[in-house]
């Protein structure tokens, strides 16, 4: 994993994405005990390329690939991860995206959604293996319930919460 | 130590240990879906790769 933030930092400072921050499930370890996962899912701000208003997440496979790293499907091996690249394609996420956390790996500074931002967009995702890491946070908790309340209201989850609620926690007082 | 306190345990290490054990995770999951472990214990009805992609 350290190889893999040095080489994204590096594309960073390279200008070929602005702020970064880890999701999915390597984010969600940061918060909880660590359970398997086969990727990383970074979401980053591209630049903006010329005059055109359409994000490409073609220069980051470019520059990766000149950097020695091999494309497999979706994924760009870096290291030894396979590394999902995705720009934030709403508000929820370029929020996630802004109030990231900034944390260290081996002595490599990356950045990390924070919990509540995990939990929002696993609301909002909606899948099976979302709602299993929502319980992980609730069980633990690994939320400020405060904050988590705002960011669902902010971005019009209340409802898929409270029907998240009503499966999977009707017997608590959350 | 009952499951809920090494899961509490586990949580509290830094994130670098923690990223030490995924990286463990990983090498186990992909050497169980290439030893075709997996394939086996499911009857060969669903699809190996999907078994071993965990959440």
């Amino acid at each position: 994993m350290k190889t893999t933030l040095e080489m994204i930092n590096r594309m960073q400072g390279d200008g070929v994405i602005g702020k970064y921050a880890i999701g999915g499930a390597v984010g969600a370890t940061f918060y909880l005990e660590p359970s398997a996962t086969v990727d990383v899912d970074i979401f980053a701000m591209l630049p903006k390329a010329g005059s055109s208003s359409l994000l490409s997440l073609a220069p980051i496979y470019e520059y990766l690939k000149a950097h020695g790293c091999d494309a497999d499907g979706e994924h760009v091996v870096i290291g030894e991860w396979p590394v999902q690249f995705m720009a934030p394609s709403d508000v929820l996420e370029r929020e996630a995206l802004a109030e990231a956390t900034e944390t260290e790996i081996e002595g490599v500074k990356t950045w990390v959604m924070t919990a509540e931002h995990l939990v929002a967009i696993a609301i909002r995702t909606g899948r099976p293996k979302d709602h299993a890491r929502i319980l992980q946070f609730l069980e633990q908790d690994a939320v400020d319930t405060e904050k988590l309340n705002r960011v669902l209201a902010g971005h019009g989850l209340i409802a898929k919460w409270q029907q998240f609620k009503k499966k999977y926690r009707a017997d608590t007082n959350d | 130590m009952t499951r809920q306190e090494r899961r509490k345990r586990l949580a509290g290490l830094s994130f670098s240990e923690k990223v030490k054990i995924l990286e463990k995770l990983r090498r186990r999951s992909l050497a169980i879906a290439a030893s075709g472990l997996r394939r086996k214990s499911a009857g060969g009805v669903r699809n190996a790769d999907q078994d071993s992609r965990p959440a």
